[in-house]
Parts: structure tokens; C-alpha cells; sequence
């Protein structure tokens, strides 16, 4: 095959792995926009004929979609922000120091992730439920921190490795005590690192599910992810364009930050993924 | 080193709280899995009860059959179209072709999607109502339609299909990064050798990448048996149990049988081929590194 063909082809299995891929998402915003009796056609009117907005309304204007949407935000930054905050000692220690037992104890901190969620929500479900924490948003916090923390470490510990030693010597012979020189040097020169640990944070908390669903008990508290799918479980196919609204509503929010910092993030991942 | 004991203190925060999130439950777990509590009553006696149990019901047999189909066929089907992707990235890349990013960015944005919300998609895309998506569109080019859903071995397909959807961006970076880093020298050898491109695949592509792709399986393996989201937002588990995997039938066995016993023993069981799969794990990284 010359090259040329080779293109040609390359070009082809592109186009037709991003359609496969863009699909469901473009079948999602076709549903959306559709009044039910459009809906009912099926894929002979993938292009709505007489798109409307209507199922949006419905959805945004229901207070409770506005709240749902809040508490997901909030959850998902709050967790991520905690864990980056607790993480970033760990990470500035094992970047700068040796000390025996380094090694093993950051390999059993990224072991901590194989951990299902699953496995130990049933123990966190009794504690938090004697602590009367499950009226609160603190518990899904916390346990988001803890999920974050793993990976948080790793990205941020590679952060601070980019950064040259003789910078913080620098500063040392200039006077300045150890924590001004991680606040004043290496903690704005490990902005990337530490932005990039915060937004997967974010990610992987506005997918959860099963700690929101279990850990809060009342639907004012009640986070985007959980939100559709009691949503879902209310409706009939009357309303699937309804649903497809609310999926849309969901998703976008994550869409939307992750290609705005797709750099950052493919970066970080990639940097995991050599390491893995 | 006078660090020696202090530099734990910056660990603090860390150990703390995964103390607290996973490493007191896990232990809890082991203890609650011998006990007969239920989610609304404390323990009262401990035995082997809940693991008898567990292990003799009939649906433990079918529930692990499903685990072991949905794991494997999703492990594959992740990890052919995860190193699909890769190599095509690739190649667009060394011969500066249009459009890569941009379908890297497709396939990412698919993984960025919650679970329940990645069910619910594709549960409107496979339909079985008259306007479904794909079922409308069989009826369009005159192929009867397919029970995608509704019919057991079908919607075990459609499950995994889903999953691999989203899933596949995980592997595609993993392998693009492996990919990128094999020796090009290798390659413009073959060439000069007059090596085909499948021979090049076969001889220089797979053996150079295979310690990341036992390591993504591993990964990848645990991945899915940890995810039941997409399922239970699909099928929920259905028609009967014919999509009811390990991880939905603890969540299921816990929190709507409210058997705490019962379902603390189960994830003892799926904790234990966690474990297991993270020993291959290091001892895949350990090899690598001498």
C-alpha cells in the first residue's frame, strides 16, 4: 500500500470511529430537541423539523434541576479542592525527601484506588448514619477527598519534580525558611500540577454515583448524577425527549470543562499512564 | 537524617484520611461479613453464615457466569478499540494528517460521561420502541428489529457495548503514550528490511508494547468488575439477571435486601479478586523495573 493509499484509509477508519463515537451523543441532543410527536419518528427525523427548546425550559426551570446542578458542583468541588489540599504535603514530602520506606508507602497509596467504593460504602453507611451525617453534605465530601487522594499525590509529587532543586536553594542561601519557600516558590511554579489534580478531581466527582445515592438521604441534597436517574425511573417513553434534556443537562457540564482544559488533563493522564 | 521521623508528619493528612475511607471499612467489612447484621438491625452473633449462604444461593452460580462474560468481552473490546485508536493516532501524527486531535477529543469526551448517564444513552439508542435509534434505523434500510434489551444474550451484548464506549479513552492513552515511546529506529530498520505493515504490527508493534498492555489489563480488568452504574442505569440488571453483575448484586443484596451479612461477604469476594489482580499488577511493575 503506498503511503497515499495509507492516508486515505487512516482518514477513513478517523471519520468513521468519530461518527461511531459522536453517535449517541448527537442522538442525545436530537432527542432533546424534538417535541414528542418527533419523537415518535424515529431516526427519519434525526434533524427535527421543528426543533424547540421547550424540554430544556422544563428542566431548568424546575427549581429543583437549579439545585441538584448546585450540589453537584459543590460536592465534586469541595471533594476535589480537600483532596488536593491534603494530598500536596504528601506529594511535596516524597518529591524532596529521602526516607526509608518512601517507595512502599507510595505504592500502597495508589493500590488504595483498587479499593471499590462499593466495598467500603457499606461500613461508611453505618458510620455516618450513627454520626447523624447522612442529613449533611460533609460525609460525601470527605469520602470524595479520600478518592481523590491517591492520584492527587502522584500528579502533584510529578509537579514538583519539574521544578528545579536550585530554585529552593536559591532561596535558602537568600534566607527564606522552608515554608515560605514552598508557599512563595514551589507552590505557584506547581500551579499546572496542582490545577490539573483539582479538574480530574472534579471529573471522576461529578460521575459518581454510588456514594452520593447511598451516603444522602434527602432529595434537596441530592447531586446531578443521582438526580437523572431517579428522574429516569419516574418517567415513561412518553417523556424520553424530556429525559434526554436532563441527560444532556448532566453531561454538558463536564463536556464543556473537560475540553476547555483538554491540555491539561491529557497532559496528566499521560504523565499517569507512562508511570503505570 | 534528622528528617528521617518527621517527614511523616507531612504524610498525616494522607494516611488519615485513607485510614478512614478505606482502611478501617475494609477491615469492618472482613468483621461484618461474619456477623448476621442486617441494614437495620446491629450485629448479634457471628459465624460463617453469610458466606454459606451467599455461596449456596442459586443466583451466586448465574451472577459470577455474568461477571466473567461482561469482564472479558468488555476487557477485549476495550482494549482492541483502545489500541485501534492509538495506532491510528499515531500514524496520522507521523504523517502530519488533519483531524487527530480532534478525534482524540471525541473519544475522551465519551470517558468524561457518568455512568448512569452513559446507561441512559444508550438505553434511548437501543430502544426497542418503534422510534429507538438504532432499531428505527434497521427498519429503514427493511431489517426486522432487534430485541436489544429485552432478550438475555442481547442485552449482555448491549451492556458491554456501552461500557466499552466509555471506557475505551483510558486504554487509547495508555497505548498512545506506549506507542510514542517504542524506538522508531525499530521501525525504520523493518522498513529497510522491506518488512510489511502487519509484519511490523506482529513483530515490532505488539512485543514492544507488551508490558503496557498487561498492565492496562489489569487495570482495565479491575475497572470493570468495579462498575455497575452504566448497568443498572441500562438494564438494571435485567431481563431477570441476565446483566446482574458481582458489584450490582452486593449493591443490591445490601442496600435493597437490606442484608448486611449476606452482601459484606460478597464484597469480601469481589475485594479478594481485586487484591489478587493488583498482586499481578506489581508483580508486572516489579519485573519491568529490574
Amino acid at each position: 500500500m503506498s503511503p497515499r493509499v495509507a492516508d486515505i484509509a487512516t482518514y477513513i477508519a478517523g471519520i468513521v470511529l468519530a461518527a461511531l463515537f459522536l453517535m449517541p451523543l448527537a442522538w442525545l441532543l436530537s432527542l432533546a430537541l424534538r417535541t414528542p410527536a418527533e419523537v415518535y419518528l424515529g431516526a427519519a427525523r434525526f434533524i427535527p423539523e421543528a426543533p424547540t427548546l421547550d424540554n430544556f425550559r422544563l428542566i431548568l426551570t424546575d427549581g429543583a434541576f437549579g439545585t441538584y446542578l448546585y450540589n453537584a458542583i459543590k460536592l465534586c468541588a469541595l471533594g476535589a479542592l480537600g483532596a488536593v489540599i491534603l494530598a500536596t504535603p504528601a506529594a511535596y514530602a516524597a518529591s524532596r525527601f529521602q526516607f526509608r520506606g518512601k517507595g512502599p508507602v507510595m505504592v500502597a497509596i495508589l493500590l488504595v484506588q483498587m479499593i471499590s467504593p462499593l466495598v467500603v460504602i457499606i461500613p461508611l453507611y453505618r458510620y455516618m448514619d450513627r454520626l447523624g451525617l447522612l442529613e449533611s453534605h460533609s460525609a460525601v465530601i470527605g469520602v470524595y477527598m479520600a478518592i481523590g487522594v491517591p492520584l492527587s499525590v502522584w500528579l502533584i509529587k510529578t509537579g514538583f519534580d519539574t521544578i528545579p532543586l536550585s530554585l529552593e536553594e536559591a532561596a535558602a542561601i537568600d534566607g527564606c525558611g522552608r515554608f515560605e519557600i514552598l508557599a512563595r516558590i514551589t507552590l505557584p511554579l506547581a500551579a499546572p500540577a496542582l490545577a490539573s489534580a483539582f479538574i480530574l478531581n472534579m471529573i471522576m466527582g461529578w460521575s459518581q454515583f454510588l456514594v452520593p445515592f447511598i451516603l444522602l438521604t434527602r432529595d434537596g441534597q441530592l447531586p446531578i448524577s443521582v438526580a437523572i436517574y431517579n428522574f429516569a425511573g419516574s418517567t415513561s417513553a412518553s417523556t424520553t425527549q424530556v429525559l434526554a434534556a436532563a441527560c444532556l443537562v448532566a453531561v454538558v457540564p463536564a463536556l464543556v470543562a473537560f475540553l476547555a482544559l483538554q491540555r491539561l488533563i491529557v497532559r496528566a493522564i499521560m504523565a499517569g499512564a507512562v508511570k503505570g | 537524617m534528622k528528617e528521617d521521623r518527621r517527614v511523616w508528619i507531612w504524610f498525616a493528612p494522607v494516611l488519615l484520611i485513607l485510614g478512614l475511607v478505606y482502611l478501617v471499612p475494609v477491615l469492618d467489612v472482613l468483621r461484618l461479613s461474619f456477623s448476621d447484621a442486617t441494614l437495620l438491625r446491629p450485629v448479634s452473633g457471628y459465624g460463617v453464615d453469610g458466606y454459606v449462604a451467599a455461596f449456596a444461593a442459586d443466583s451466586l452460580g448465574v451472577i459470577l457466569r455474568n461477571t466473567a462474560v461482561f469482564t472479558a468481552l468488555s476487557v477485549v473490546g476495550l482494549q482492541i478499540v483502545g489500541l485501534a485508536i492509538a495506532l491510528l493516532l499515531v500514524r496520522g501524527d507521523c504523517r502530519g494528517l488533519y483531524g487527530m486531535t480532534m478525534l482524540r477529543t471525541i473519544v475522551l469526551a465519551a470517558w468524561v460521561i457518568p455512568g448512569i448517564a452513559n446507561g441512559l444513552i444508550w438505553q434511548m439508542l437501543l430502544s426497542e420502541a418503534p422510534f429507538g435509534a438504532v432499531n428505527s434505523v434497521l427498519r429503514m434500510i427493511g431489517i426486522p428489529p432487534v430485541a436489544w434489551l429485552s432478550d438475555p444474550v442481547n442485552a449482555m451484548m448491549s451492556a458491554v457495548i456501552a461500557n466499552v464506549w466509555q471506557g475505551s479513552a483510558f486504554s487509547m492513552i495508555v497505548f498512545y503514550a506506549a506507542r510514542r515511546a517504542v524506538d522508531p529506529v525499530l521501525y525504520e530498520a523493518a522498513e529497510v528490511d522491506g518488512a510489511s505493515a502487519s509484519a511490523q504490527f506482529v513483530f515490532i508493534t505488539l512485543p514492544q508494547m507488551r508490558g503496557a498492555i498487561l498492565v492496562n489489563s489489569v487495570l482495565v480488568t479491575i475497572q470493570t468488575l468495579n462498575t455497575f452504574d452504566t448497568i443498572l442505569a441500562l438494564t438494571g440488571g435485567g431481563p431477570g439477571r441476565a446483566t446482574e453483575v458481582l458489584s450490582l448484586y452486593i449493591f443490591n443484596t445490601v442496600f435493597y435486601a437490606y442484608d448486611l451479612g449476606g452482601g459484606s461477604a460478597l464484597a469480601v469476594v469481589l475485594l479478594g479478586i481485586s487484591m489478587m489482580l493488583t498482586l499481578v499488577y506489581l508483580a508486572i511493575l516489579v519485573r519491568r523495573r529490574t
